[in-house]
């Protein structure tokens, strides 16, 4: 056979796989597609069903024994639930009981059906389980896939099943930042029901093992902004050695508030490491209590300019702040009055400032501020 | 035969339209529906319905502009706004444009046929 021949042959031949291949690929789009178009008629039909059960309130029940494997009609449940609310939701959950629509999902999820038909159980577990699902959802809570740690975490937290509080926070340290981040979401959901779990994982964690999920823990104590945690905090941050933990403390603290959060933030305000230092400035203004004015404007002065900013934008907040501010474009410090007029412009001041001149109603601090601004601008570059 | 009241459902979700117009057949109106803002806009034109439930978040045009455009054009339709927006702006928008009621999703059933029976009473 010549050479040629044999090319013709291996053309024909890769052809023919193509050919093949491409048909296969076709074949199984259209599978997919039609059997996409059937679960979406389906659904539709599940959702007018049900919509009558719903807008009807004595509607018998019309569902078979075997719904619970029909995929469409968890959809369709699911969707219904996630619109309405009251007795609706009430009468789904019937609906649910009866049909061992969530009996069937938890069955999935304990079953070794790869990981999609798993994930998509605990998704809708997560969606529509009830307190009869906890302890399953509990239990996956140590699922070797990620995904569906996450999604029994939600669930729990969704039906606010307080009891899951701790063995969430049990795995709080173990897991990966992305999936402690979405955790600490749920822990969030659980609002101060979690706090007191919260300040026991910190108080137990804090200084072992690298803090692992005690940045997150504290984060999440701020974001619940429970002021019962204020003493917490402030001991948190005397013995704080890790600059994250501290700098976590510090914006819990401003969240919180309280005056039992201004002493350990004037302490911080004043550290050696200039990230605590701003980062006080910012959690003091949050609180809000004037009486800091004074050691607030000691931080125009600070060699670091993120500290004179956040000093500076915290006094333009405050009552009697824009005095202090003034007061340092007076003085002979060029950094604090940079850092006070820049603030200044940013809370509206100058602006204020500049209409009252051109009214001729400018004041003492007025012509202070203009004079100053006046005299930069004149400044060659 | 007595006069039928109708009704116009816009919103993107095929269930919030057919849980509706569901519940507003089963109560004796004829229901008509529309899946995004453009489709409601044009619908809403004819000038045909007793009242019309918007949806805000909808594809093509939102609920608030869809009803600022009947506004211009001078086409009078009651509106009650339904929305998973939850923000006092939209709700206070919604009503500065004419809207007759907002509610807030998810809702609830009854309540919000009762709100529906008072308006076309009206």
């Amino acid at each position: 056979m010549n050479p040629a021949t044999i090319g013709l042959i291996a053309v024909a031949v890769v052809f023919f796989i193509d050919v093949i291949l491409l048909t296969g690929l076709v074949s199984l789009k259209a599978v997919h597609r039609r059997r996409r178009r059937i679960h979406a008629a389906r659904r539709a039909e599940y959702v007018t069903v049900l919509s009558r059960h719903l807008a009807f309130q004595h509607h018998t029940d019309p569902f078979g024994t075997n719904i619970a494997d029909d995929d469409a009609f968890l959809d369709a449940v699911i969707d219904l639930r996630n619109i309405v609310s009251g007795t609706e939701i009430d009468n789904l959950t019937g609906i649910i009981d009866r049909s061992g629509l969530a009996k069937r999902q938890e069955a999935r999820l304990r079953s070794r059906f790869p990981l999609g038909r798993r994930l998509r159980a605990a998704v809708s577990l997560a969606e529509m389980g009830d307190e009869s699902s906890a302890p399953v959802l509990i239990e996956h809570l140590d699922d070797r896939e990620p995904e569906i740690r996450i999604q029994c975490a939600r669930g729990l937290g969704r039906i606010q099943h307080t009891s899951a509080i701790d063995p969430i926070l049990e795995r709080f340290g173990f897991e990966q930042p992305w999936v402690r981040a979405r955790f600490a979401d749920t822990l969030v959901g659980f609002g101060t029901k979690a706090t007191w779990p919260l300040v026991a994982y910190i108080r137990v964690n804090l200084g072992h093992d690298q803090n692992q999920g005690v940045i997150e823990a504290i984060r999440v104590l701020g974001t619940i902004g429970d002021q019962e945690v204020g003493p917490t905090l402030a001991g948190v941050l005397r013995v704080a050695s890790d600059p994250e933990v501290a700098i976590a403390t510090i914006d819990a603290l401003g969240v919180v508030g309280g005056p039992l959060a201004i002493r350990p933030l004037k302490y911080t305000f004043r550290h050696p490491d200039w990230r605590l230092r701003a980062k006080s400035a910012t959690a003091l203004a949050q609180i809000g209590d004037p009486s800091i004015n004074p050691v607030l404007a000691e931080g125009l002065e600070d060699e670091n300019w993120w500290v004179r900013r956040n000093s500076a934008a915290a006094l333009a907040i405050l009552p009697g702040g824009t005095d202090l501010l003034l007061k340092a474009i007076e003085s002979e410090a060029p950094f604090a009055a940079d850092a006070a007029t820049e603030a200044l412009a940013d809370s509206g001041e100058l602006a204020a400032a500049r209409a009252r001149f051109e009214a001729g109603e400018a004041n003492h601090g007025d012509r202070v501020l203009l004079g100053y601004v006046t005299a930069q601008e004149a400044v060659p570059k | 035969m007595p006069d039928v009241k109708r009704v116009l459902v816009a919103d993107d979700s095929a269930t919030v339209t057919t849980l509706l117009a569901t519940a507003l057949e089963l109560e004796g109106y004829a229901v008509d529906t529309a899946i995004n803002g453009v489709e409601a806009y044009e619908k809403g034109i004819t000038g045909e319905f007793d009242l019309v439930i918007m949806d805000q978040l909808m594809p093509g045009l939102l609920g608030l502009e869809v009803i600022d455009r009947w506004q211009q054009e001078g086409h009078v339709n009651r509106v009650i706004m339904l929305s998973g927006v939850d923000d006092d702006r939209t709700v206070v928008s919604s009503l500065d444009l004419g809207a007759v009621d907002f509610v807030r999703k998810p809702f609830h059933l009854p309540e919000l046929m009762a709100r529906i029976r008072q308006r076309l009473l009206g």
